[in-house]
């Protein structure tokens, strides 16, 4: 039954996360997982100064700020400051880190948190975490991961139309008076939300993987984007198996596991598109 | 103070090896970091440095020692591994430099966690201490440490002073290099090298976070100051020492802070400094000029209309709603530009309105000028309608310099004395271009 739940929540985060990176990826955001993963330490550690628990809805909430406090600094830095885009994420969300591992340093004492299992939460544990309902165990972080997967669904079905217009062609969705800005903002606050949810159960380093792997991995095969949210449904489902039985094997981190049976198959995805050919500009 | 100065004259035997390698540390990755910096790809950084946690492991587990020097060749080796796969990646398929970047560094990572929790259940207490390669320990440092910085300091100085000019054309321009017969793809290994060299050397001080953030900040930082690459190479290297050294002080003393956050925090804040106050990139500089402009415009506009009231006729006295008919004053505005223009006496009060000072009515008068010698020179040079070179105009008398004006004059054939008060139409009637 453990087994089970570690699969269902590997896929839950996959899937979640995996039709986010969709987006990201086709808007060169990709290291925006990277980066938000690490820069929202310091809101969750605040969070949990200021709740004084480990109460997973204030660390939520201080975590999805700072997500949206990174996005709104970058923005900031590249058009107001005029830094160069790409150096404005590494210096915000490097800098946001080296200010959330003081804190965890600082009241190391008083807390018991350390930046450790703030970022690398572990999926073996979330079997644990088991409340029951309608007569069946299911842990809690599942249904945390439900929820988030529906709220995705929605978002992005949502806004499908508005997202797929400022992604592919952002230039003629502003002169036809779509607010890009908006869109860009909501899919990064989504983000945030996303990947700190996800990675208090799996570990910051699953969340990074399954942001941009499986979408990757779709990407290489269509170039339809409906086809590709399933095809990152599919790669999410088979990493989390897969991963899942590796770590099995050679008795490691699962988290770890399936990130590397994502990239495997990103691999496979990678030959065969290379073997057709596909190599369209796009 | 007094512990300021202690650290100052290194007279702890602790904190000698840890100043000078964090110092050492800072100053290598400022420089390095600039090139890749300069070519857009300081995420590279971030990958590589994650990158290398798989290399340091299999390290280990192949020679079973936690010799420094074979710790860094695994490093380096899977560092440059993760570099040669994303340029594969990028270039073999439609995935984008970005990505790439995220799937290696995810794949790479993933890897390595998978890595220690197999080695920290199979291996007792030698194994303690890898996981330093992670977060970062720099209060562990050893005096062979510090010697392998300042080796690695050394050799990254030789390799950029020798092929300095080659890594600058790179840089810069790459086509270019390529088309003078530079031997690019060497050059941009050589980049990789020292980028890996410098991460491998600093990841176990400062760990992967602070590592990746030394070779971004600084440079960034620098940036703000400069337009020169060797100023920003010395100016990102100092910052990067300066931070790196103060980093290691705070560390030192107040107890149990770490070294690597607090040298990043420092560059940082040097960072949002750089970018608040410097002159000419600053914002705060960016903004003031703005200010200036917008403040000078309309004042153009005001002594401008007011001179062309004169010629039509008008008479000497304007005030806003004279001015208005033409250039569209609002009332705020008004007030604060007729106040600047009185205490520069280019205009002055009269009991019903104002009226143009002397030295205000040439002031007005050579704006005027140069609008129409713009609208002269769009007309007969470029081909545009009489009806469009109005509005260019409007934008282009605020900019055009006297040298440019003569240029224009002499390119039109006209005297530089050219003054012509009148509007274009009755100037220039509709001219076949082929008769110019």
């Amino acid at each position: 039954m453990d087994a089970f739940w570690i699969i269902v929540t590997g896929f839950l985060v996959a899937s979640s996360t995996g039709m986010l990176g969709n987006l990201l990826l086709l808007r060169r955001m990709s290291m925006m997982g990277d980066a938000l993963s690490h820069a929202v330490l310091p809101g969750i550690v605040i969070a949990y100064l200021i709740s004084g628990s480990r109460a997973s809805v204030p660390l939520f909430l201080g975590a999805i700020i700072m997500g949206v406090v990174t996005t709104l600094l970058i923005q900031f830095f590249s058009s107001k400051g005029k830094m160069q885009a790409d150096a404005a994420m590494g210096t915000v969300f490097t800098f946001l880190f080296a200010v959330g591992v003081i804190l965890v340093t600082k009241y190391a004492g008083q807390a018991d948190i350390d930046a450790d299992c703030v970022l690398h939460g572990e999926i073996a544990f979330v079997p644990l975490q088991t409340s029951s309902f309608l007569g069946l165990g299911v842990p809690a972080p599942v249904w945390t991961l439900l929820i988030l997967l529906g709220f995705i669904q929605l978002v992005f079905w949502v806004g499908y139309k508005g997202w797929l217009l400022t992604s592919f062609n952002g230039e003629y969705a502003k002169s036809i008076g779509i607010k890009t800005a908006i869109w860009h903002y909501t899919l990064m606050a989504a983000t945030s939300v996303a990947t700190v949810v996800s990675f208090e159960s799996v570990g910051a380093i699953l969340v990074i993987a399954f942001l941009v792997v499986p979408a990757a991995t779709a990407y290489l095969i269509t170039d339809n984007l409906k086809r590709m949210t399933l095809y990152i449904l599919a790669q999410g489902l088979v990493s989390a198996v897969l991963g899942y039985f590796l770590s099995e094997w050679v008795g490691g981190s699962i988290s770890g596991s399936m990130a590397v049976a994502s990239f495997l198959l990103f691999a496979v995805s990678f030959i065969w598109s290379k073997k057709r050919g596909l190599k369209s500009p796009l | 103070m007094e512990i300021f100065l202690k650290y100052l004259t290194l007279q702890d035997p602790n904190v000698r090896y840890v100043a000078l390698a964090t110092l050492l540390l800072g100053g290598v990755s400022g420089a390095v970091g600039s090139f890749n910096f300069l070519r857009k790809k300081t995420l590279v950084g971030e990958t590589v440095a994650h990158s290398m946690l798989p290399g340091v492991l299999i390290a280990f587990l192949l020679s079973g020692v936690k010799n420094p020097y074979v710790l860094i060749i695994g490093a380096a080796t899977s560092g440059w591994l993760s570099i040669l796969l994303v340029d594969y990646i990028t270039q073999q398929s439609k995935i984008k430099g970005d990505s790439a970047l995220a799937i290696v560094l995810s794949s790479f990572f993933g890897f390595g966690i998978v890595l220690l929790t197999v080695i920290q259940s199979n291996y007792g207490g030698e194994q303690s201490g890898l996981d330093h390669y992670i977060f970062g320990n720099a209060a562990a440092m050893t005096p062979e440490d510090s010697t392998a910085f300042a080796w690695v300091s050394g050799l990254v100085l030789i390799l950029v002073l020798s092929f300095y000019h080659s890594i600058k054309s790179v840089v810069f321009n790459l086509e270019y290099a390529d088309a003078i017969g530079i031997n690019v793809k060497f050059i941009d290994g050589l980049i990789s090298f020292i980028t890996i060299l410098s991460i491998s050397v600093g990841i176990k001080a400062v760990g992967i976070v602070m590592m990746s953030a030394l070779l971004i900040i600084p440079p960034t930082a620098a940036r703000f100051w400069t337009n020169r690459l060797v100023r920003l190479l010395l100016l990102s290297g100092f910052f990067g020492a300066l931070a790196g050294w103060l980093g290691a002080f705070v560390s030192y003393s107040q107890v149990s802070m770490p070294t690597g956050p607090w040298t990043i925090v420092i560059i940082s804040l040097i960072a949002f400094i750089s970018m608040l106050f410097a002159p000419k990139r600053g914002v705060i500089y960016q903004r003031w000029s703005k200010l200036l402009l917008k403040r000078r415009i309309n004042e153009e506009n005001l002594l401008k209309t007011a001179v062309q009231n004169e010629v039509r006729g008008l008479g000497k006295l304007f005030n806003r709603r004279s001015i208005s008919q033409r250039q569209f004053f609002e009332q705020r505005l008004w007030n604060r530009t007729v106040r600047r223009l009185r205490r520069k006496g280019l205009i002055k009060k009269v009991h019903t309105g104002f009226t143009l000072s002397t030295e205000g009515r040439s002031y007005g008068a050579e704006i005027d000028r140069r609008h129409k010698i713009w609208e002269i020179y769009l007309q007969r040079r470029m081909q545009m309608s009489i009806n469009l070179v109005h509005d260019e105009a409007e934008t282009m008398e605020h900019f055009l310099t006297p040298e440019i004006e003569a240029e224009i004059l002499g390119e039109l054939g006209l005297c530089s004395r050219f003054n012509p008060l009148l509007e274009i139409h009755e100037l220039v009637p509709d001219t076949p271009v082929n008769a110019l």
